[in-house]
């Protein structure tokens, strides 16, 4: 008797107890769900844009361009203008001859919201002629939405548009209840019945899951994937406190928001909103029936009934979804036999994960980094407008790739493959347009345009020549320089005795053709008579701000820049001098789009414009005459492209870096480890640069004549003065700096020429200063 | 321009005026003097430095500075829209840029001295503003003297 009390006693005692703990482990979990539902913010990823493309007449841009871009940003090719709605919503073009009319969305940029609006765009060759309103009312500037190019995404790569309850298509919400939790919006966060009918179904061929929306959320939000029956009550009990904190539709929208999708590479898709865009390209307002119900289907198992690997299955699982939906009465037999006869829809354009452009996007994360938290990156949802052209970009893929797999096919070393980096910027504002790090764009690696440092070779020649010019009492493009043998001694080191690529010497050569054609011996005695920390100091001003070893050998190219360095090393050249440092990121705004900040355009006056004059006709002549002639098989001459090659020992490294009036660009080629790749850089860098810019169809290089710089007629042979010699070249020189001497061949009268000529410029001038006021 | 020294040639050899070569480019005559790099003829620039004047206006300086940044994407060597953007510079306190800019508007100004001037006068306030009273005063004789021009 005694002893059954006992046990009684302690059996309630420790019911009591247990009661206490569960009563404790409750207030616990409520707290729990409490805290983090309520703080719960949903990470957003950065989202990173390309430039807008900016509309306007007089835009040298060709009608297939544009239409390639649009295709781009998703926009529907229609042969008519589509219904009203279609219509007022944009994202349509319709092409007839060399006319286009386009619906262009609405977009928030940076300095403000624009609405849809419809335009029509006449072209006239290689550039847009007209752009109205379809009342034919003149339009003078239209932005086209910017592609989005990636984000910076929170751990796991997690992507998603946030969407509101009141945006999501009613028929997605009844497939979504139909399909995953019938009772939903009655039960109190679990299901007895759907719990049994998961017990009964195990094993038969319509398996049903058993937890309903609230667990499912409370499973993704909370808990760990492990299956225990501890972790399967707790899941219970925090669903039932979930419910009763907060109100069916709260939860659904989380949900809505939370549920994970798809796997675009490695890039995790979350929510419909941003599933909607992915499979459908589309907000999720305007998802059909069918393609609602594709969505549903995929809350089972996104990699199981991925509708791009596994469409059969994808199918058959959203008409099972259809048929729940119909089964419960959500949809008509009509709207059911219409969605069930529609294709799948999704959109054939593959994903590209993160990014298509990794290696630009790594730069721009660069660029953030210096001034935003890593944290806010990848969770405040900061939208960031780059700089990037997709056409640029498009461009230097195209043609990197290619040339790359011809040079392997005819060099056949064996894997890996050669390599290879291209930059392209805008040489008046700095901006970088395009960024290749590699043969494989898309891949997420080693981005040889900003990582890889490769000694330079004859690229850093410009600045021998550069600080010489600087002296033009000195040296003018014709002072004969030296290309004899040249030894250079030092303390410490062993002789320097720099040959040439041709294995020649060239004896006495004016200054401009040591340049053309890249004569080592030449180059070496002009910087060491210069002084080497003269021309380093030069590089430096001209922005390589990479500390460089004061030796002879540096002058030659011993020094390693990555594509990128180089890029703004160019960039100050084909500024006429101004330096503007290179920049990926034009704005960032929040979320909402109130603006954060702007990187405004800069430019420093690094050198004053006369040598910088001179030294762009020199390069000039490297493409006319020198070792960058090879460019005529891809441009004009009259483009008057200005460029440098550069080879390092047993051509490692080919590089090309050269501009036109509108874009800079740098090519590197080389291998990975450095092995020789017996490939010049007129050989190897040249051909991807001369693609890539014939595809780009580039602007002349016209300069502005600074006014202290005078233009003389030379003759070749003796670079005396003699306009009547044979081969005369019209060459600039800083004023008083010309030769005064008339060549031999020059005809009596030459002299009576040019004081005409210097009359007439002067009364030129005159009259355009006077028509000027 | 070899043919105009040919042409030149021709000029001083007999001190006639040359008849132009049927189908050759016409030798340049002070009527044809290329038009002074002033006002854009593009409409979209032309309404962009219209927003860009209401923004500054508006005390909207870095909005106007944007838009005169746009506009210099589509005229890249208009010495007009350097300038306003110096201007706009000055008034934001970036005295230092706005002297750089001034001087980028200078470097496509050819020989339009009164617009040179001017870039002068401006990089004489932003010394000014840097407490640098000698600089701002040998900017401001680079001016007169341009204008005297």
């Amino acid at each position: 008797m005694w002893q059954r009390k006992k046990i009684l006693r302690t059996a309630g005692i420790a019911f009591l107890v247990l009661l206490a703990g569960a009563g404790a482990f409750t207030l616990y979990l409520d707290h729990r769900v409490r805290t983090e539902f309520e703080g719960r913010r949903f990470a957003l990823p950065a989202r990173i844009y390309a430039r807008p493309l900016e509309l306007h007449a007089g835009l040298r841009l060709a009608l297939p361009d544009l239409e390639d871009e649009l295709r781009e940003l998703g926009y529907k090719a229609l042969i008519e203008k589509p219904d009203p709605t279609r219509e007022a919503e944009g994202g349509w073009y319709v092409r007839s001859g060399e006319r286009l009319d386009v619906g262009l969305r609405a977009f928030v940029f940076w300095d403000g919201p624009q609405p849809a609006r419809q335009l029509r765009l006449a072209f006239d060759g290689g550039s847009v002629s007209a752009l109205t309103d379809t009342e034919g009312r003149e339009v003078a500037l239209a932005r086209v939405e910017p592609l989005p190019i990636g984000g910076i995404y929170p751990a796991g790569n997690e992507d998603r548009v946030l969407v509101r309850l009141a945006e999501v298509p009613p028929h997605l919400v009844k497939a979504l209840i139909a399909t995953e939790d019938r009772t939903y919006f009655t039960h109190a966060g679990f299901s007895l019945r759907s719990m049994g009918r998961a017990a009964l179904s195990v094993g038969s061929s319509r398996m049903q899951g058993g937890s309903t929306i609230t667990q499912q959320l409370v499973k993704n939000f909370f808990l760990t994937p492990e299956r225990t029956l501890r972790r399967k009550l707790t899941e219970l009990v925090m669903a039932v406190l979930l419910e009763a904190h907060y109100g069916k539709e709260e939860i659904l929208e989380t949900y809505l928001n939370e549920i994970y999708l798809g796997q675009d590479r490695d890039r995790a898709i979350h929510g419909v909103g941003l599933a909607a865009q992915y499979y459908f390209g589309k907000e999720v307002q305007h998802l059909t029936i069918a393609e609602s119900a594709l969505l549903v289907a995929l809350v089972k198992g996104p990699a199981v009934y991925d509708p791009h690997r596994h469409p059969a299955r994808a199918l058959e699982r959203r008409n099972l979804v259809l048929r729940e939906t119909r089964e419960q009465n959500a949809i008509t037999m009509d709207q059911y036999a219409a969605a069930r006869a529609a294709e799948l829809g999704v959109s054939r354009k593959p994903g590209f994960g993160t990014s298509p452009y990794p290696a630009f996007l790594s730069v721009v994360h660069r660029q953030l980094r210096r001034d935003y938290d890593e944290a806010d990156l990848r969770s405040e949802g900061l939208r960031i407008f780059t700089t990037l052209d997709p056409r640029a970009q498009a461009a230097a893929e195209r043609a990197l790739t290619r040339r790359l797999a011809q040079f392997d096919k005819d060099k056949r070393f064996g894997a890996p493959g050669l390599e290879g980096a291209v930059v392209i910027t805008d040489p008046q504002s700095g901006e970088i347009q395009a960024l290749v790090g590699g043969r494989d764009p898309r891949y997420r690696g080693y981005n040889r345009a900003v990582d890889a440092t490769r000694p330079v070779g004859s690229l850093l020649k410009p600045a021998i020549y550069l600080t010489a010019l600087a002296d033009p009492a000195r040296y003018t493009l014709v002072t004969p320089v030296d290309d004899g043998p040249f030894v250079w001694k030092s303390r410490g080191a062993p002789d320097w005795e720099p040959e040439n690529y041709d294995k020649k010497f060239h004896g006495m050569v004016p200054l401009r053709t040591a340049l053309a054609n890249s004569y080592n011996a030449a180059s070496a005695r002009l910087g060491t008579d210069l002084g080497v920390e003269k021309v380093l100091a030069t590089a430096k001003k001209l922005g390589v701000e990479r500390e460089v070893k004061p030796f002879a050998s540096t002058l030659l190219g011993a020094v390693e820049l990555s594509p990128l360095e180089v890029a703004q090393m160019y960039q100050t050249i084909a500024s006429g001098g101004f330096r503007s440092p290179l920049r990926a990121i034009r704005e960032v705004t929040t979320q909402e789009g109130k603006p954060l900040q702007r990187y405004a355009l800069a430019v420093e006056q690094a050198f004053p414009p006369e040598p910088m004059y001179l030294l762009t006709a020199a390069l000039q002549g490297v493409v006319r005459e020198g070792t960058g002639q090879g460019l005529k098989a891809f441009l004009p001459p009259e483009l008057g492209v200005a460029g440098k090659t550069g080879t390092t020992d047993e051509q490692r490294d080919a590089w090309f870096a050269g501009f036109t009036g509108d874009r800079l660009g740098v090519v590197w080629v080389g291998y990975d480890d450095n092995r020789a790749a017996r490939l010049s850089g007129s050989a190897a860098a040249l051909p991807v640069w001369g693609d890539m810019m014939a595809a780009l169809a580039p602007e002349p290089l016209a300069l502005e004549k600074p006014e202290r710089i005078e233009t003389v007629w030379i003759d070749p042979q003796s670079g005396l003065r003699g306009v009547s010699c044979p081969g005369a070249l019209e060459l600039p020189f800083v004023q008083g700096s010309a030769p005064r001497d008339m060549a031999p061949c020059a005809s009596p009268v030459d002299g009576a020429v040019e004081a005409v000529g210097q009359t007439i410029e002067k009364a030129k001038n005159w009259f355009e200063r006077l028509f000027s006021r | 321009m070899r043919f105009s020294a040919a042409l030149l040639l021709v000029l001083a050899a007999c001190a006639t005026a040359p008849e132009a070569p049927p189908g050759g480019p016409a030798p340049p005559t002070p009527d044809a003097a290329p038009p002074p790099v002033s006002r854009s003829e593009n409409v979209a620039v032309a309404g962009l430095m219209e927003s860009a004047r209401a923004d500054v206006a508006a005390g909207k300086l870095s909005t106007a500075a944007a838009s005169i940044e746009r506009a210099l994407r589509i005229e890249p060597r208009n010495p007009r829209l350097w300038q306003e953007l110096a201007r706009v510079r000055l008034q934001q306190g970036q005295h230092v840029q706005a002297e750089e800019v001034a001087k980028r508007s200078s470097s496509f100004a050819g020989s339009d001295n009164a617009l040179r001037a001017e870039n002068w006068r401006l990089i004489a306030q932003a010394r000014e503003a840097l407490g640098d009273a000698d600089g701002a005063r040998a900017a401001r004789e680079s001016a007169e003297k341009l204008s005297l021009r």
